[in-house]
């Protein structure tokens, strides 16, 4: 096991931990994975401290789990996969390096959340493309690199959006700076002549930021990340479509990101959005239930500099002629929730406590690529092994979130469950071992794979694999980065 | 004109691979969109427009070595002028002319095809491109047409060696005097004494039999004191109006396509298409009426020091003057034809497959690139493919035949007598 | 280097007689290289075959689509994918195509078209392949580069095929991502400036909402292509600026607003050759607009989901151009047909060898993709050492212009500067050559950009060594060494 010592040399004192209740909190989370202790927790400041602590790993044979959000984590990532790990838990460099309204971008250190950054860039009129409620202590870089779905899929023309350039030092230690962030010239020579680290491709053939997203850690430390921003809107229009036809849903949202008329645009069903709109459980959250559609779209149109409402007029025109021809209706209100309140909630973090935590206290997420053909097989497939196993497709929150343009969807199931109640802890386990098993079957791509259902799914598709390993003994030759993530 | 000459020409292909496609503004969709048969078949990009000049350019600057493959390039060509439309949508230079010149090249070298070497023994000895049966005026026998060299007549009609010799084809003579009697036009034959214009020689490679052709024919022309000649076969048209005009031996000598004239004496009130004839019908551009029909462009200037402009300014053809208009102006005069277009038409028509001696030196390869063409015209729904060349429709004839298609060909001249008669 | 007669038979064998070729006659029309053999596989299996007895033979390979200029070693392996000519699945729910190497972009577009949609088209020209890693005019709405493309079939340099993302796990092309990280870090390109060894046999692409009719009305005999008349809800303007600041500004907004169908940054001289049918009439055209301009401007379309839309959009640019003073081009506004030529030529993409080529039949550019403002404000320097060649004839004068365009609406941007001239005039190439290292070499020094043809230790050096961990990729894809990266253009 590494020396205590050799860690305080590169951090200072104070910055390397390794009491009982400390270790104990990083050793697991909700995620049904095996705990396993650390041995350390680090909270490096500086990037060259980064890059001194993997060198060590090296030296040593230590594996390292970065760690960028506060807790609670919930997909087994930020567990160690074996014994004698170090966290690197980067959640104490906050730096918001700049905001540059012209070029539309941002770049930030590792442990800057949603809930700070998104008043300092709203200050210079911009607005970040979100995932859905992200929790308050989620980290915007760790969001990003996991390629975590946003809520406006028109600003998402590729799936690595709206990551632009990172900073990072790979498993070897080596430094790397992906996209224009390369060079030449240090990040700082960039500035001076106007550089701003906003073009993701690069350099040479790689387009080196693609390996790090999804990685979950597994290639190396990231210490700083630009993104691109979009612009804050000068009025907005948000508009909630409920249905128990899910298929009509599908059409319209599809129509409007097409049309790129639409910026927020989701679909989740009564349970989720209960959920995130009750403040009282289970009375409340069960009258929502009952008072929501099956299905409800949320979308949000947007007017900036030029004749704001002239725009939303014209797209609230070219909607109409699309409702219409669906035989659906876009209103403000649906079962008690109002367009405007989903739009004020989604722009912020989650409230405390998460909502995915309210009802019960534990939630296990299953989610997923898909195609719009497949999807309602697949939520039929779900419902059917919940309601097998007992846990009732009722309860299951499902958020539908159109991805990259609409070129795919991304699907998520939520399981509420009460971690503290073996039975439902079992079921939930067990429900969600085989519903990945089924959904692949029935065309889920499981394209960030978490937790113990990671072997199914990398196996799945041994080729790609083949390749990914290869690259991965490169930048982490020793295997300390994150071992046995990812299927590593 | 050398090869030589084109040096700078071929020097500014830089392998856009435009040749071997419509032009881009006229692509429909995922059929239809080729162009250059040579390429579609053989795959290689040699086979291209393109790459024929990089060939060129290439045995300029470093010798010319002859193997099996070059010459399999170099006669698997039907010469059809489509390359060089489609390039010279946004080139300034000559693409047709580099590659016949380098076919030339080739038979002055003695580089030839048998087949075509065939062929033209049969020129040398009876002024004919195909196979000679009886005597060149047989087919107007009991006619009573006037001896063009005998009488003084307005137009000659020029009728060409398939038409003339064809038992099959010399029903489209007798179609076409029929009409031209119909309008009372004033015109005569050469009967026995016709000789083949040269053309398809021309594209064979065999430029001095050619020119040997042309003389001859302009003696004749002269003698008679002929203004006009008017022809029913395409490569008879080009060879007059384009070839002999390119090597200064056509003078004032009007050339009329039997289409172009048809359509004047429609338009002038001497022909009246008046018969219903109900039937749906798809139009086939022959390459030497329309891209290749357009006349010569005789010039002669510099370069400009600075750049690719030229003083006088140089005019390429491009396409753009073909005939293409009067036949479908004619088509479209009959009462009771529904006319669709194809998807490769006009300046970008696909070729029958019949030129540039491919029809003898490769008669699979012709009629692969035959059946190419009468699927897309069925695929317009049409129940007839109408052209205005001989070659075209003998080759489409058998493609028809082979292929078992119920399409029906027909020449324009034969719907243009079904609805006057 | 002649392939023995075993191993030539043992190619022929995959592929057959007839697609096989190492005549000597053919290398000029395939980069003037001296091959071992061009091969012509029909399929994925067919490229597989061949890969692997590359591997078996110890000989080095590189693919071509359509192969538009290039440069290669000789004694290779070309592999020429153009059997690999069909369009798989267009999914137009989920908004994306599948093709095969040798689909060129025409044909995507035109079917695509029919359906309601179109795709980003390579600059160069719709003749070129529809799979291709690419940016041209239409970037400001469907974006460039690496970015249009989803799942990808690819055959590794060992001969695996390997099928990324989605179409790995679930047989379906919608995602290239994954499981965990992407492979599209490396499989980002079939074509340089940088390329994935190995084969891209299938790809799937993006594609986008066509406001436009299914065809586009287009008229005339070639050279003279226009509309016959301009499509409902569609405009097409250029505007000059009375500084380069000017429109740089007028370019930002516009790309804010989300307004642009397409935005392209054309000096008039380009214009000029896009819209005229030799060079003549090109260089008189340029002469007359050069009249009209004020300053550097760009060519605009602006196209309306519905009149609504349209008005909209048309309001926004005028209030944009008059607060930047811009000025429109009285020869497009004014021209119904003018303006049908360069929407013609500006949407499907058939203007770009007279903007570029048809001048002075060879150009040598610096194109750079990134950040839109930055690789402006060198291009302003590379155009003035421009003027030197221009004033002593040994370019095309074109006014020491440059052009480029916002990319996804002005997130992302491109631009490119090029010199054209004559390949036979003494003088002109080496000149040109020269000037073109020159400018890499200040964007460099300068901290702008780096391009990437060169010494690739050099050039790493100042990239974060980003070739040594290529190499080492590389190495560990291609352990024969087989697969070639840099070659042909498009």
């Amino acid at each position: 096991m590494i020396e205590k010592e050799r860690l305080v040399t590169i951090v200072g004192p104070g910055k390397v931990i390794n009491e009982p209740q400390v270790l104990q909190a990083y050793s697991q989370d909700m995620s049904f994975v095996n705990p396993v202790r650390p041995a350390y927790v680090v909270t490096p400041n500086k990037a060259d401290e980064v890059q001194k602590i993997i060198q060590l790993a090296n030296d040593t044979q230590t594996p390292l789990v970065p760690v960028s959000s506060g807790p609670p984590h919930f997909r087994g990532d930020t567990v160690p996969g074996t014994g004698g790990a170090v966290i690197v838990d980067l959640s104490q460099m906050k730096k918001v390096i700049f905001v540059d309204r012209a070029r539309r971008v941002a770049m930030v250190e590792p442990g800057v959340t949603f809930d700070e950054l998104i008043p300092v860039v709203n200050k210079e009129g911009l607005r970040l493309n979100m995932p859905l409620l992200p929790r308050k202590c989620k980290s915007v870089a760790g969001s990003i690199l996991e390629r975590e779905p946003v809520i406006m899929p028109k600003y998402q023309w590729d799936i690595s959006d709206p990551l632009a350039c990172a900073g990072l030092f790979f498993g070897t230690g080596d430094e790397f700076r992906t996209g224009q962030a390369a060079g030449p010239g240090t990040i700082e020579e960039q500035w001076a002549v106007g550089g701003v680290q906003k073009s993701p491709y690069g350099p040479g053939t790689g387009s080196w930021h693609r390996l790090i997203q999804g990685a979950q850690g597994t290639m190396g430390i990231v210490t700083w990340i630009s993104m691109r921003c979009e612009i804050l809107p000068s009025i907005e229009e948000p508009f909630v479509v409920g249905s128990s036809n899910l298929d009509s849903l599908i059409e319209l949202s599809s129509w409007l990101i097409r049309l790129r008329n639409v910026n927020e645009c989701f679909i989740l069903n009564k349970t989720n959005l209960a959920a995130i709109f009750a403040k009282k459980y289970p009375t409340e959250y069960q009258n929502l239930k009952d008072n929501l559609p099956a299905w409800t779209l949320f979308y949000n149109l947007a007017g900036y500099e030029y004749f704001p409402e002239e725009r939303i007029s014209a797209y609230i025109k070219e909607i109409n002629d699309l409702t219409q021809r669906l035989r659906i209706e876009a209103v403000k209100t649906v079962g008690g929730v109002s367009a405007n309140e989903i739009l004020k909630a989604v722009q912020q973090p989650s409230g405390e406590p998460y909502w995915k935590l309210r009802y019960k206290g534990a939630c296990q997420d299953i989610f997923f690529l898909t195609i719009y053909d497949k999807l309602e097989g697949q939520i039929g497939v779900m419902n059917h092994l919940a309601d097998e196993a007992g846990y009732g497709a009722s309860n299951i929150g499902i958020y539908i979130q159109p991805v990259v343009q609409g070129t795919s969807c991304h699907c998520e199931f939520n399981l509420f469950f009460d971690s503290g109640n073996p039975i439902e802890l079992d079921r939930v386990k067990t429900l969600s071992a085989s519903a990945t098993r089924e959904l692949m079957a029935k065309g889920a791509f499981f394209s960030r794979p978490y937790g113990e259902n990671t072997g199914m799914i990398v196996n799945r598709d041994a080729a790609t694999f083949v390749a990914l390993h290869k690259i991965k003994k490169i930048f982490d030759p020793n295997n300390v980065m994150n071992p046995g993530k990812t299927g590593f | 004109m050398s090869l030589e000459q084109y040096q700078e020409h071929m020097a500014m292909c830089m392998r856009c691979s435009c040749c071997k496609f419509i032009p881009m503004q006229r692509v429909q969709g995922d059929k239809y969109t080729y162009v250059c048969p040579s390429i579609t078949k053989y795959n290689f990009h040699s086979y291209s427009g393109g790459g024929r000049l990089n060939i060129g350019l290439a045995m300029l600057k470093n010798g010319f070595k002859y193997t099996d493959k070059l010459l399999d390039i170099v006669y698997n060509c039907q010469m059809c002028g489509a390359c060089g439309v489609s390039c010279n949508y946004s080139m300034d230079m000559e693409v047709m002319e580099p590659i016949n010149e380098f076919r030339i090249k080739c038979v002055e070298g003695g580089k030839i095809n048998p087949a075509l070497e065939k062929v033209i023994a049969g020129l040398r000895k009876e002024g004919s491109m195909v196979p000679v049966k009886g005597k060149r005026g047989d087919w107007a026998s009991g006619l009573n047409l006037k001896n063009a060299a005998k009488e003084k007549v307005d137009v000659l009609y020029h009728v060409g060696c398939l038409t003339s010799y064809d038992k099959d084809m010399q029903r489209l003579a007798r179609t076409t005097v029929k009409i031209l009697q119909k309008a009372d036009v004033n015109f005569g034959i050469a009967g026995d004494n016709e000789t083949c214009c040269g053309g398809r020689a021309y594209q064979m490679g065999y430029e001095q039999d050619f020119l040997n052709q042309a003389k001859k024919n302009m003696a004749m022309i002269k003698k008679a004191g002929v203004n006009t000649v008017v022809t029913s076969c395409a490569d008879g048209y080009q060879a007059f109006k384009v070839l002999y005009d390119k090597f200064n031996l056509k003078g004032n000598l009007e050339v009329l396509h039997i289409s172009e004239f048809v359509d004047r004496l429609i338009k002038d009130g001497k022909l009246k298409p008046q018969k219903k004839v109900a039937m749906a019908i798809t139009y086939h551009d022959p390459c030497h009426l329309g891209r290749l029909g357009e006349p010569w462009i005789h010039w002669e200037g510099k370069k400009l020091s600075k750049s690719f402009v030229f003083d006088p300014p140089k005019e390429y053809r491009r396409g753009t003057h073909g005939i293409y208009e009067p036949p479908r102006d004619v088509l479209k005069s009959i009462p009771g034809i529904k006319f669709t277009e194809m998807t490769r038409i006009k300046e970008y028509a696909w070729c029958c497959g019949a030129g540039g001696g491919v029809n003898e030196s490769n008669p699979e390869f012709a009629q692969w690139t035959a059946r190419e063409r009468i699927e897309e015209a069925g695929s317009t729904g049409a129940e007839a493919i109408v052209t205005a060349c001989p070659w075209c429709e003998k080759t489409f004839n058998e493609t028809v035949k082979g292929n078992g298609s119920s399409l029906k060909v027909y020449d324009i001249v034969e719907l243009v007598e079904k609805a006057i008669s | 280097m002649a392939l023995s007669k075993e191993i030539y038979t043992v190619f022929e064998d995959v592929v057959g007689p007839e697609n096989i070729c190492n005549d000597y006659v053919i290398m000029p029309s395939y980069f003037g290289k001296d091959f071992a053999a061009i091969i012509l596989p029909k399929n994925t299996a067919e490229v597989q075959g061949v890969v692997k007895l590359c591997n078996k033979y110890k000989l080095k390979f590189r693919p071509i689509c359509t192969g538009w200029k290039g440069t290669f070693p000789e004694n290779i392996i070309l592999l020429d994918l153009r059997r690999m000519n069909h369009i798989i699945e267009i999914n137009e729910k989920n908004m994306y195509a599948v093709v095969e190497p040798y689909v060129i972009s025409a044909q995507l577009q035109a079917e695509l078209m029919k359906r309601g949609f179109h795709f980003n088209v390579k600059g160069a020209g719709t003749n070129t392949a529809a799979m291709l890693r690419g940016h041209g005019h239409l970037d400001q709405t469907t974006s460039g580069d690496d970015r249009n493309h989803l799942a990808i079939e690819w055959v590794t340099p060992e001969g695996n095929i390997v099928r990324s993302g989605s179409l790995g796990s679930t047989d379906e092309w919608f995602s290239g991502d994954g499981p965990g990280p992407s492979l599209r870090s490396i499989l980002t390109s079939a074509v340089p400036p940088g390329s994935t060894p190995g084969v891209f046999t299938k790809a799937a692409v993006k594609i986008y909402h066509w406001p436009g009719p299914s065809r586009l009305p287009v008229q005339g005999v070639s050279p003279n292509i226009t509309l016959s008349e301009i499509p409902p809800n569609f405009m097409a303007r250029y505007y000059s600026f009375p500084s380069l600041e000017k429109m740089m500004q007028a370019e930002f907004k516009i790309g804010e607003s989300e307004i642009a169908f397409e935005l392209m940054g054309f000096n008039v001289a380009m214009v000029a050759n896009n819209m005229t049918v030799s060079n003549e009439e090109g260089e008189e055209v340029f002469n007359q607009l050069k009249k009209e301009i004020q300053g550097v401007g760009f060519f605009i379309i602006i196209a309306g989901n519905c009149a609504a839309d349209f008005e909209y959009k048309k309001k926004v640019l005028k209030h944009i151009i008059n607060e930047t003073g811009g000025k429109s081009l009285e020869s497009i506004e004014k021209d119904p047909r003018t303006e049908g030529i360069l929407l013609t030529n500006c949407i499907r993409i058939s203007g770009s060898i007279r903007e570029s080529f048809r001048s002075g039949g060879w150009f040598a550019s610096i194109p750079m993709m990134g950040q839109r403002d930055l690789t402006v404000r060198w291009a302003v320097g590379a155009g003035k050492a421009k003027r030197s060649l221009i004033e002593k004839g040994l370019i095309v004068d074109d006014g020491g212009g440059f052009f480029g365009w916002g990319v996804e609406h002005g997130h992302l941007g491109k631009t490119e500067i090029f010199c054209q001239y004559d390949p036979l005039k003494p003088g002109a190439e080496e000149a040109v050559l020269k000037w073109k290292e020159e400018q890499q070499k200040r964007a460099s020094d300068e901290h702008y950009f780096a391009m990437l043809w060169g010494p690739e230790d050099e050039i790493g050096k100042g990239l974060c060594n980003y070739q040594s961990w290529w190499s080492k990729i590389k190495k560990a894809i291609d352990p024969n060494g087989v697969a070639l990266e840099a070659g042909s253009l498009v």
